[in-house]
């Protein structure tokens, strides 16, 4: 159990632009740009301009050099009062839920008493790096002292040097793509095809219906000409997802479909915490507690544990934490990078030896009621700009929460790039 | 109710001022009654972008403070290339500008831009005329900007100078800005306003000025924008245009948000007591 908190971390509200794909309507919109809308529409809603917070925590995974102080130049370009203090956190897919962690243990520790956690992330507008040679090269000119010294050391550029590098969606340590490793967890768990369309169209589905009535209205602020999720099908079905070709993994065995997968995309979203008594002073509803988050990671790099299998292992050391089971929860938030992720996990706490060799656990987690899972879409549909994600997630949950009403609880799971997970707990107020 | 011309598309500055730059001397003391409108015009989003860019806004759905008179300027050139305009287009010195925002506007408000001349007068150094544009939505007036311009010449030692500008904000600088060499052909890509003298060395001086001249809607809308994003929503500025802006140039941004309404100002980083704009701004924070 966890000592005694002194007090709770209170979530207020979040917004985010909606989510677009990689190249679409914020293919010029730089991560600055899209937080500093995101910030600035909950700011808005909120009502908060010209407030000082307790501290802005953003980031975002794929990020220019010259962005050190991302999140602080957002906040200087947003109507909070610039006396606010800022930082970026890095954490794969992870950062977005991260920060909310970071925000509600100062406020729960009464370091602060309000804080704003997001993220953001662009696959577009990415940065660009030379090659290794060439940037080596380049850096020996700019040391150079004398004319002389710079022409020399111009002179050993060769014309193979030039050639330039985007970020790659690759696990530096393996050189396997996430999608590769993903379809070696997905074959190791018989995750089946069917399985995985089946959850890919529930997601459209669920988020079409969630816009259907109105679920993001006060979740969102429209940006750059979208209104809602560019890669959002509502007419998504199994036997549309069905034709699509397999791209990752081989051969007969192949599952893992552009339409089972999460595309690359650009967003970004932020989440507003308080302490109760800020929330009471400043008249905003409490609409959640965050009640606590964990962090793990797996040994993926020796082929130990799948990449994305490190929120299986998170989630049972905090349900142990909270006294809690699987089962306690009214909806489970297991962020969609693949629909096998979602599978794989699942099944990874129904398997008993999974539970008992792995995870040192007497008997398996169990099953969940898939009825709870996702129920208003999540990454497959929505798409999944990385450290935006999280900020997408503790938003709704909370405002869901805050329907179901108080007491209610909700589970979030995130699995990241590097073999690393972040999940956390929510309750209803 | 004057005469009222609408367009659907802006006119084109190059052609205007190409017309201009040909037409005969100018001459009268009345002003065309005609008003210029520019009917129905969606904001193009990219062109938005590019100017949030360039001016130094943040790039989302709210226009800045400046952008709707880019919009209305070809309609004010176009007005005063015609041959009814007392003063000739090509001599004219933009020396003030007034802006009201009345309410946030968005990339989503369908614009009517209408653009008069009016208030034709003497002043010390020549005549002054303002060209007032009204941006209109649904039939609300939600903008409003009036430009003036001096035409140089035989003035009126005792005619009224109108309001004064307040002086320079003192100290060190807020900002550095260095300014490169292509800043006017930048501006002059998105504004549209190809006026030689912003555009090279060669073409600025062959209209007698020593390097190319940074636009001065660009060096207002800059000082704007650094001003943090209230300027966009409701609030009213005053601009008054000193010496030009020559690039490539270092400038020093200067602000005192002390007094009300703030004062900000641009001035030559290597020559402080070069002013090249003062400003005041209004704005709910």
């Amino acid at each position: 159990m966890t000592p005694a908190s002194p007090r709770r971390a209170a979530i207020l509200g979040g917004n985010r632009i909606p989510f677009a794909r990689q190249f679409g309507p914020y293919a010029n919109a730089s991560n600055q740009d899209m937080f500093t809308a995101a910030l600035e529409g909950l700011v808005a809603r909120t009502g908060i301009a010209g407030e000082r917070l307790g501290e802005v925590v953003g980031g975002a995974v794929i990020k220019h050099s010259r962005d050190f102080n991302l999140t602080r130049e957002a906040v200087l370009g947003s109507s909070l009062d610039p006396h606010t203090s800022a930082y970026d956190v890095q954490q794969a897919c992870g950062t977005g839920l991260e920060n909310a962690i970071l925000v509600s243990n100062k406020i729960k520790l009464g370091q602060i008493e309000s804080g704003i956690a997001g993220g953001v992330d662009t696959a577009s507008d990415a940065p660009i790096m030379v090659s290794e040679k060439l940037r080596r090269k380049l850096l020996k000119i700019n040391r150079g002292k004398t004319t002389l010294d710079m022409a020399k050391a111009a002179l050993a550029i060769r014309p193979g040097d030039i050639g330039i590098a985007t970020p790659a969606n690759t696990e530096p340590r393996t050189g396997l793509s996430m999608g590769e490793h993903m379809a070696i967890t997905a074959k190791k768990w018989g995750i089946t095809r069917e399985a995985q369309d089946e959850l890919a169209a529930a997601s459209h589905q669920n988020l079409a219906a969630a816009y259907d009535r109105g679920f993001f209205d006060d979740l969102m602020t429209s940006y750059l000409g979208l209104a809602r999720d560019q890669n959002l099908r509502a007419d998504s079905t199994v036997e549309k997802l069905g034709r699509l070709k397999p791209v990752f993994g081989k051969g007969e065995g192949a599952t893992m479909t552009a339409g089972n997968s999460t595309p690359l995309s650009d967003g970004a979203s932020a989440v507003l915490l308080s302490s109760e008594e800020w929330a009471a002073e400043h008249n905003l509803p409490v609409q959640a507690f965050f009640v606590d988050g964990e962090a793990a990671a797996v040994d993926y790099v020796h082929g130990d544990e799948g990449l994305l299998m490190a929120p299986a292992y998170a989630v049972p050391r905090l349900l142990a934490r909270q006294g809690l089971s699987l089962q306690d929860f009214d909806y489970y938030e297991i962020h969609e990078a693949f629909a096998s992720t979602v599978l794989s996990t699942l099944k990874a706490w129904e398997d008993e030896d999974f539970c008992r060799d792995r995870l040192g656990l007497e008997k398996p987690l169990g099953s969940i009621d898939r009825s709870k899972l996702n129920v208003n879409g999540s990454s497959l549909a929505a798409g999944h700009p990385f450290a935006a994600t999280g900020g997408r997630i503790v938003a709704s949950l909370a405002k869901m929460l805050h329907e179901k009403g108080a007491g209610s609880r909700g589970l979030i799971s995130i699995c990241a790039a590097g073999g690393q997970g972040v999940v956390a707990i929510l309750e209803g107020a | 109710m004057p005469q009222q011309e609408t367009f659907s598309t802006a006119p084109s500055l190059a052609k205007v001022f190409v017309r201009a730059a040909v037409a005969g001397k100018k001459s009268g003391s009345t002003l065309p009654t005609s008003e210029l409108v520019l009917a129905g015009h969606k904001v193009d989003r990219q062109h938005l972008m590019d100017y949030q860019r360039l001016c130094g806004f943040g790039v989302d759905d709210v226009l800045p403070h400046t952008y709707p008179h880019i919009l209305g300027f070809p309609l004010q050139a176009e007005l005063m290339a015609r041959k009814a305009f007392p003063l000739p287009l090509m001599g004219l010195v933009h020396v003030e500008n007034t802006i009201t925002v009345r309410r946030s506007l968005t990339s989503d408000d369908v614009l009517d831009i209408a653009v008069h001349a009016e208030n034709l007068r003497e002043h010390p150094k020549g005549r002054q005329v303002d060209l007032v544009t009204e941006a209109i939505v649904d039939g609300e007036p939600v903008w409003s900007g009036r430009s003036t311009y001096l035409a140089r010449g035989r003035g009126n030692p005792d005619a009224e100078r109108g309001a004064q500008a307040p002086s320079m904000p003192q100290g060190v600088a807020a900002a550095q800005w260095s300014l490169p060499g292509d800043l006017g052909r930048q501006y002059a890509a998105v504004s549209g306003d190809v006026n030689p003298i912003h555009r090279h060395a060669l073409t600025a001086r062959a209209m007698g000025f020593p390097k190319a001249i940074a636009h001065g809607m660009w060096t207002y809308a800059r000082t704007l924008g650094a001003l943090g994003r209230s300027v966009n929503g409701p609030s009213t500025s005053h601009v008054w245009f000193k010496k030009p802006v020559l690039l490539p140039g270092k400038v020093d941004f200067v602000v005192d948000r002390t007094q009300s309404p703030v004062v900000a100002g641009l001035r030559a980083t290597r020559k402080p007591e070069t002013e090249h704009l003062v400003l005041t701004l209004d704005a709910a924070r």
